[in-house]
């Protein structure tokens, strides 16, 4: 007889990879936490089926944060105030001037907000959620090959940008 | 090659927030995929009898069909529903009956398809692509209504077969003694076949969210042999349910029982009517939970499939969001 999941200790472990997906994926952004109660809400409901399967469990919880996202960044393009643009100053700060004036954090937050979506949904899952290439592959329907090319390309292209910094 | 850079932007989420997120999610149970009218107060103290109810009238009369020489099997899809207030008399003699109807009935039941308990969705994609079809949605919302749930629970489907001595034990509680079940009915056997039901749950407003809950499936089949006389069968259904004799009589001998689906409504209901939702016969009920807001539940059947929407919105709203779905 199998016992039952600790789901406490499930919690624990997955709160911070989920957590950290958004931030990699959206940034530094107050929904962070909203869209991460969000993916909990949507997957503790039936987290039952997981039961022997804790790891599919985890695979599955980050596939639920990815559709969040994808819906959270949709909504965000729809529903933009036009009195923002109001607000856009002429001479903006660019990613590349936040990154020479902030932290590391930050430096890399705005390195992350120059990517392309799909690059910066796989460093997310790899670098916020902390999945393996092959896990990746899986959530996303890519080749893991193809994973490890983008993945190697993108951090090739940040490790550029960060040393050049420097 | 250091990699530790890359990991800068993490860090660990505020220790009073994921506590409090920990505490909702352990108060979150598995997904209550069943309207109102079978799991929550006020209707949870007539689910024994109401599913005795049912079943008494769902073994053999509501999808009563009539003798044919050509078709042994004849086929029950739910076109309309028409409800029937229960009276609570009849609810009290099958409560305090020393009768367990959900062992009598769970006797003669034998399960052919489980399936499982209801599983949260990721989105109505996915919903579709595990329920097999494609989702109708309200073309309509209140201002501001975001999808916050969607769940499916799979297939089920059930042989049942008939014992007309148990059953008769049921019209002996409530003391009806002039109708008895047909001869025959013994060892019959009933199939009941219920397709994948989708709960799309809505919710607007900010602070005091107001929600609702759209179900849908594809019409349940019941098969069962053909030559039995489903008035008969009807009428013993409605008096079941307390309906008086005379109007029993009449009501079975006019309703064609292939089609129609009886929806009790309980003492507590506050109010129920019919109605027309996209053209078509709806029954209406209204009722609120202790501590809870008014709610309506809406119950309709369009092409071929049947659909349940049960809201706090204002009736009004409710009728519009009903009325939408395309």
């Amino acid at each position: 007889m199998t016992a039952a999941p600790d789901w406490d200790a499930v919690y624990r472990a997955e709160l911070p990879r989920v957590y950290n997906f958004f931030r990699y994926r959206l940034g530094d952004v107050p929904e962070v936490e909203d869209l991460t109660s969000r993916t909990f809400e949507k997957a503790w409901r039936a987290r039952d089926r997981y039961r022997s399967d804790i790891a599919g469990f985890a695979t599955w919880l980050l596939s639920i944060a990815r559709n969040v996202a994808i819906d959270h960044i949709r909504a965000r393009r729809m529903h933009l105030p036009l009195e923002l643009a109001v607000d856009v100053p002429s001479q903006s700060i660019t990613p590349e001037d936040a990154m020479l004036q902030g932290s590391d954090a930050e430096r890399l937050a705005s390195l992350l907000a120059t990517l392309p979506e799909r690059e910066r949904e796989v460093m997310a899952l790899k670098y916020g959620a902390g999945m393996t290439n092959r896990a990746i592959a899986r959530a996303t329907g890519l080749t893991e090959s193809n994973i490890g090319t983008i993945l190697h390309r993108t951090v090739q292209t940040l490790r550029d940008r960060w040393e050049r910094r420097e | 090659m250091d990699e530790s850079w890359l990991n800068e932007f993490r860090k660990d989420p505020p220790a009073d927030w994921a506590e409090s997120l920990r505490v909702r999610l352990q108060e979150t149970e598995t997904p209550d995929i069943s309207p109102d009218l079978s799991s929550r107060r006020p209707f949870r103290r007539l689910i024994p009898a109401l599913a005795g109810i049912v079943l008494a009238v769902g073994i053999v009369s509501i999808p009563a069909v009539r003798a044919s020489a050509v078709s042994f099997l004849a086929l029950f899809r739910v076109v309309n529903f028409v409800a029937v207030p229960v009276d609570s008399g009849r609810l009290r003699a099958l409560n305090d009956s020393h009768l367990d109807l959900e062992r009598l009935i769970g006797d003669h039941v034998q399960v052919l398809v489980d399936s499982g308990p209801p599983r949260s969705m990721a989105s109505t994609s996915e919903a579709e692509a595990v329920a097999g079809f494609q989702l109708k949605m309200p073309g309509w919302l209140p201002p501001d209504t975001r999808i916050i749930e969607t769940a499916v629970i799979g297939e089920r489907a059930a042989q049942v077969t008939a014992d007309s001595k148990r059953l008769e034990e049921v019209l002996d509680t409530l003391g009806i003694s002039d109708l008895r079940m047909p001869a025959g009915l013994d060892g019959h056997t009933v199939t009941v076949r219920v397709p994948p039901i989708v709960m799309v749950r809505f919710e607007s407003g900010g602070r005091s969210p107001r929600r609702t809950r759209f179900f849908q499936a594809p019409s349940p089949e019941i098969t069962m042999p053909a030559g039995v006389d489903s008035s008969v069968l009807g009428e013993i259904g409605l008096r079941v349910l307390g309906v008086p004799k005379d109007t029993a009589r009449q009501f079975a001998a006019a309703m064609d029982w292939n089609t129609t689906l009886i929806v009790p409504i309980p003492p507590t209901a506050q109010s129920f009517r019919q109605v027309e939702i996209g053209g078509k016969p709806a029954v209406a009920i209204s009722y609120q939970p202790p501590d809870e807001s008014p709610t309506t539940m809406l119950l309709w059947s369009s092409g071929g499939r049947v659909f349940g929407m049960q809201s706090i919105q204002s009736y009004e709203q409710v009728i519009a969001m009903a009325d939408s779905v395309r």
